[in-house]
């Protein structure tokens, strides 16, 4: 049904096996976001010498569904000043294009009849970029129909932010797209049988780690959501679960660029063990990566504005162009 | 299957396209060009160009239209035109739309009809739009046409940079 919008993929799978295929990443990704909210919640505690949520249920296991059943239950509320359609839509906008990247990430190589991923797609991590940059508008749209000066600047910085981090991010991964000769995610994860790419590719990967606390809006990059200055930036605004899906996406987000970094940078799926193991080497990479994420929130400070905006392009960009350049030069000279 | 997700696609971006033109607020009519270019994107995926459809999201919706955005939401929200059509341009728009129409319509005539009485995607070459066809015509085939390009694009950049450099010495507004 899907096959003429593939293309030429190695390897397509029976409709009702992408159905089953989708439902399934789809579910346990989506049960694995309040997990790592919980994480954050507790391993920050930690960090700050407190115990961290620990009155629902045991260890405070049951905050997430608590925190859910209170945002469900909340108003649906729209300012005054806010625009309508573009008020509701935005949070959905972010949401779909968090999730809809879950697709690319793979699990595995093909075992027996099924592909452990959604798609392999020879145009792979752009497809990454790609909606990304229509996640952005998310934010923005947010940010501006909430009629709200906060709401606003929030969305502003998150654009510029954006702009500025998204090139070296594509740069980072650049590298890695020439040592592995293909743009497909499963192609790149299989030319890591003898080596992964974070050795021969570790300026790239700490671009990209760089690049990625940007673009999710993390600390220390979380300026346009930074509550002294801003409230809470884009998503000042909103309540119930339309802040609960900005919140969501986020957090998918998180959990992509983890899955890109392990694809691209970590092995993906190779591990040890028998081959029926490999989602779980992937879903643990991913989870390590993600843990790396809620170390920083907890130990760096935030940076100011401009120390963002020329570290964004003086230092980072130059890097991550010098490194493909480099990267460049090795592969044609081996 | 793929004739309703043709005419999504058509219905979108002629919608898009329409409403750049006819929506009164500037930061309306850039997130029209946006849904536009989305649904352009659908189309490339349909005629199996899949890097000229992520090409398309991510340098247009991505990066240009960003900027657009970001420009149009600064001096936008605003219900009146920033300025009032030159007198000149009433004359000459309709003139070099006709123009435009007519050189389109020559292009559409004379080529791209042909491939109507084809099979459509069943007889498109393997690896036909993937990123390795791309770059094999653009780097090996066409790499004169290329360079050339990327020169005027460079050149283009090195321009702009100058002319917002001169605007802010002589203390202009910038």
């Amino acid at each position: 049904m899907i096959a003429p919008l593939l293309g030429d993929t190695s390897f397509v799978d029976a409709t009702w096996i992408m159905i089953v295929k989708s439902l399934l990443i789809f579910i346990v990704l989506l049960s694995i976001v309040p997990v790592v909210l919980l994480v954050e919640r507790k391993l920050l505690g930690r960090f700050q010498q407190r115990y961290g949520p620990n009155r629902v249920g045991p260890y405070g296991a049951l905050q997430p569904l608590a925190d859910v059943g209170k945002l469900l239950s909340k108003q649906g509320f729209r300012p005054r000043g806010a625009v309508p359609f573009l008020y509701e839509i935005a949070p959905a906008i972010s949401i779909f294009a968090a999730v809809i990247t879950l697709a690319i990430l793979p699990f595995g190589d093909v075992q027996g009849e099924v592909g452990l991923y959604g798609v392999d797609l020879p145009i792979g991590i752009l497809y990454f970029f790609a909606f990304g940059a229509i996640g952005f508008y998310g934010l923005l749209l947010g940010g501006w129909a909430s009629g709200s000066k906060y709401s606003f600047l929030g969305a502003m910085r998150s654009a510029a932010q954006l702009i500025s981090y998204e090139i070296a991010m594509g740069l980072s991964l650049l590298g890695v797209v020439m040592m592995a000769g293909s743009l497909s995610l499963v192609d790149i994860v299989k030319a890591q049988g003898e080596i992964w790419f974070i050795v021969p590719q570790i300026v790239g990967f700490l671009i990209f780690m760089v690049a990625g606390f940007a673009e999710t809006n993390r600390v220390p990059f979380d300026l346009p959501e930074a509550d002294a200055e801003l409230v809470a930036g884009y998503s000042t605004e909103y309540g119930g679960m339309r802040f609960g899906s900005y919140f969501f996406a986020e957090y998918m987000e998180i959990l992509i660029i983890s899955g890109i970094a392990s694809t691209m940078f970590l092995g993906g799926w190779m591990g040890p063990g028998p081959s029926w193991l490999d989602p779980v080497w992937m879903l643990v990479k991913m989870l390590a990566v993600t843990a790396f994420f809620i170390w920083i929130r907890a130990t760096l400070p935030r940076f100011r504005y401009d120390q963002l905006m020329s570290f964004g392009w003086k230092v980072l960009l130059p890097i991550a162009t010098l490194n493909v350049l480099a990267t460049a030069v090795l592969v044609v000279a081996t | 299957m793929v004739e309703v997700a043709f005419f999504a696609g058509a219905i979108g971006a002629i919608g898009g396209a329409i409403a750049v033109v006819a929506l009164r607020n500037p930061f309306y009519s850039v997130l029209a060009l946006v849904v536009h270019l989305v649904f352009l994107a659908g189309i490339f995926l349909l005629l199996r160009a899949q890097f000229i459809a992520a090409a398309q999201i991510v340098v247009y919706a991505g990066a240009v239209m960003v900027i657009y955005v970001f420009v149009a939401a600064y001096v936008g929200g605003i219900e009146e035109p920033l300025f009032d059509s030159a007198p000149q341009l009433r004359v000459f728009g309709p003139v070099l739309a006709a123009a435009l129409f007519i050189e389109i319509s020559i292009a559409v005539l004379g080529s791209a009809l042909i491939g109507l009485g084809g099979e459509g995607v069943a007889d498109v070459p393997a690896g036909f739009g993937t990123p390795e066809a791309v770059g094999r015509l653009m780097l090996e085939d066409f790499l004169i046409a290329f360079e050339a390009a990327s020169m005027l694009l460079l050149v283009a950049a090195v321009a702009a940079i100058v002319l917002a450099g001169r605007k802010k010495e002589t203390g202009g507004a910038g």
